[in-house]
């Protein structure tokens, strides 16, 4: 494969779609909406922060806290949280609206033929527009990156440097998943007659992996493991005790225990039948990724079912965060997942385009 | 140059081009004819190298298309028959990108596409190509054939939407580059157009070659079949009078009898001009009519 053909079509197609007005209104929508992310992200982060402080304050006024207690810090991450959320909607409509027009477009123009007649192979062809795409993917999600990073600097947020690491970490996967619906996309470029059915069609895929699939990952799930158990009446009993005085009893204490045992080994057979649905889903792949990076007490509350709510309402302390490493550990099935799925969707428009008929 | 050997391609069992045997001379100007579906555009996508034929081979300046299309490429320019742009893009930009595959640097990319797109006279026009008539597409289409001054050109009907200025430059074109030696290929419906810009004409049909030589070789070959009867066209300045003669089947005189359309089983003009002379009617003019190359077309394509 030679590789000036290869680098002449990925340039031809980074500055199409950088100049195209398609991508630029919806980077321009997808940015606004990720410094409105920000911002709502900074707010949480600063109410979590507050609180730290006065459970910081308390420790020192209260006596008899339990020694060696310490709230745990809320990290910057948690403000990437809010922006996953819209990288999922928008960023794989960003990610579909770069690609499903790629080939279906030159095949409507009949601009294909003339770039054939070229002394170029076809593998250069799709390559290119795949690296292209993926320049311009990468462009994008840095651009917002980099804007979130000057929004935290402005509102005199710096993060260290391991939270460096992790929201180097969330971009790359954020890239990953965008590349997954890129390379849907491509392929419904590839096959279809017309770029309104290849459109047409990656949405339907879009809303089938997207929404569909967890659902029905969900309802399967629920008919194989049946209803939860349902949690025992608690209620609160006033004693007095001679030597002691007053003192409060939760009664059905052992039946809690017993709900909580129960409700572990429902979640634990349901969890398995779920995550075989979700690991097929980009947009579950990339949520799980993206929770455990921004916000690990909610990875663990939603994903483990191990950390409850506070009284604040928020989902805090639980120990020490995971490490970089820790958190890549418990998902690199689903970075492989992402990866694999950008690949073979790749690989299935290489192969197509590799045997298009050109008439 | 351009030489195919038992060249077969076969869609969904289908052969669109059957067995095509080829060889056509370095410097011809090559008119290949045919009915739609007939296997032209298919014919010509192997010879550039766009699609691999099912058997057989075909040869451009010795090499074998299939076996190196980069090759090939790089020496033949191709004009479609639909051809298409990007249209966000500028005339220069598209030539620019599409020039860049062939080993040009910046500067004779620059200098190559100031020439050809004022040859097709698209320079200085700054609107982006998706805004051209069609006839401006096809215009800018020879101009990305001839990017790489191509030693074989194929045009697959290059008329088709110019003009009338647009066909003129575009005969002019065709006999500049035949004397620069090129090798040129046209595939067209228009047979007058064909008739005046080529000098080797092929008619293929159902994906095989029925007939090939020179306009003048098919004329006499195929130009009389089915047709037994002459036409003789005469004008007089004076009225004409009665001719008559055992060959003549049919004479039809105008109003003014000083013209007549002559259907004879013969060439009767040396008799008709001494009849003339005879009565003192002066001939303004007097012609058989020649087989066009339509007739030729369809005598072949009904036998």
């Amino acid at each position: 494969m030679e590789a000036k053909g290869l680098f002449n079509v990925a340039r031809k197609e980074f500055i199409g779609h950088l100049t195209s007005k398609k991508f630029i209104v919806i980077l321009g929508l997808f940015l606004i909406i990720s410094a409105l992310a920000m911002h709502q992200g900074i707010n949480y982060y600063n109410q979590q922060l507050d609180s730290y402080k006065e459970q910081l304050s308390q420790i020192k006024e209260v006596e008899g806290i339990e020694p060696g207690y310490m709230p745990e810090k809320p990290s910057i991450m948690l403000v990437f949280m809010f922006m996953s959320s819209y990288i999922m909607m928008l960023g794989a409509i960003l990610a579909i609206a770069m690609g499903f027009d790629l080939l279906s477009k030159e095949k409507e123009t009949r601009s294909l033929k003339s770039l054939l007649s070229c002394p170029v192979f076809r593998d250069e062809i799709i390559n290119g527009k795949a690296l292209g795409g993926t320049l311009a993917l990468v462009f994008a999600m840095g651009t917002s990156l980099l804007i979130s990073l000057a929004i935290l600097l402005i509102f005199s947020i710096v993060p260290s440097m391991n939270e460096l690491a992790a929201i180097l970490v969330f971009g790359i996967v954020s890239i990953v998943f965008l590349l997954a619906y890129f390379s849907i996309a491509l392929v419904m470029s590839t096959v279809s007659g017309d770029s309104g059915s290849a459109l047409l069609c990656t949405l339907v895929i879009f809303f089938i992996l997207g929404s569909l699939l967890p659902i029905v990952g969900s309802t399967v799930a629920g008919m194989v493991t049946g209803d939860p158990p349902e949690p025992p009446a608690v209620e609160i009993q006033h004693e007095t005790n001679e030597s002691e005085g007053p003192i409060s009893k939760g009664v059905g204490e052992e039946e809690m225990r017993q709900y909580q045992e129960e409700l572990k080994a429902w979640s634990e057979k349901r969890r398995p039948i779920t995550e075989a649905f979700n690991i097929i889903s980009p947009n579950m792949n990339y949520q799980k990724i993206s929770f455990l990076i921004s916000n690990p007490q909610i990875y663990s509350a939603v994903y483990e079912q191990s950390t409850p709510f506070t009284s604040t309402g928020y989902f805090t302390g639980g120990g020490e965060a995971p490490s970089l490493q820790e958190m890549l550990e418990k998902v690199w099935k689903n970075i492989l997942a992402l990866i694999i799925f950008s690949i073979v969707f790749f690989a299935i428009a290489y192969v197509k385009f590799m045997r298009m008929d050109i008439r | 140059m351009i030489k195919t050997e038992n060249l077969t391609k076969v869609y969904n069992g289908k052969k669109a081009v059957d067995g095509l045997n080829l060889e056509i001379a370095e410097g011809d100007i090559f008119g290949f004819l045919g009915p739609n579906g007939a296997g032209k555009s298919t014919t010509i996508l192997m010879l550039v190298g766009m699609i691999e034929p099912t058997e057989g081979k075909c040869f451009i300046n010795d090499i074998e298309v299939a076996r190196n299309p980069l090759k090939v490429k790089e020496i033949i320019g191709y004009l479609p028959e639909d051809v298409g742009f990007y249209g966000i893009m500028t005339a220069e930009q598209n030539l620019d990108y599409f020039a860049r595959f062939y080993p040009m640097d910046a500067d004779e990319r620059k200098k190559r596409i100031g020439e050809l797109l004022e040859l097709v006279q698209l320079d200085g026009v700054s609107q982006k190509v998706g805004g051209y008539s069609r006839g401006m597409t096809q215009r800018l289409g020879l101009a990305k054939a001839l990017l790489n001054d191509p030693e074989v050109l194929f045009l697959d009907e290059p008329t088709a939407n110019l003009d009338p200025e647009g066909v003129f430059q575009y005969r002019e074109l065709i006999k500049q580059l035949s004397d620069e030696g090129k090798t040129i290929f046209v595939s067209s419906h228009i047979l007058s157009e064909v008739s005046k810009v080529c000098n080797t004409i092929g008619i293929i049909s159902k994906g095989t070659l029925i007939a090939r030589g020179t306009l003048e070789e098919l004329k006499n070959e195929f130009g009389r079949v089915g047709a037994e009867n002459l036409r003789i066209i005469v004008e007089t300045i004076e009225p004409l009078p009665e001719i008559e003669h055992g060959d003549i089947i049919n004479a039809a005189y105008s109003e003014t009898k000083r013209k007549v359309i002559i259907e004879a089983k013969s060439d009767l003009r040396d008799y008709i001009s001494s009849r003339l002379l005879e009565e003192g009617v002066k001939i303004k003019e007097m012609r058989m009519e020649e087989p066009t190359l339509e007739d030729v077309f369809l005598s072949v394509y009904r036998r």
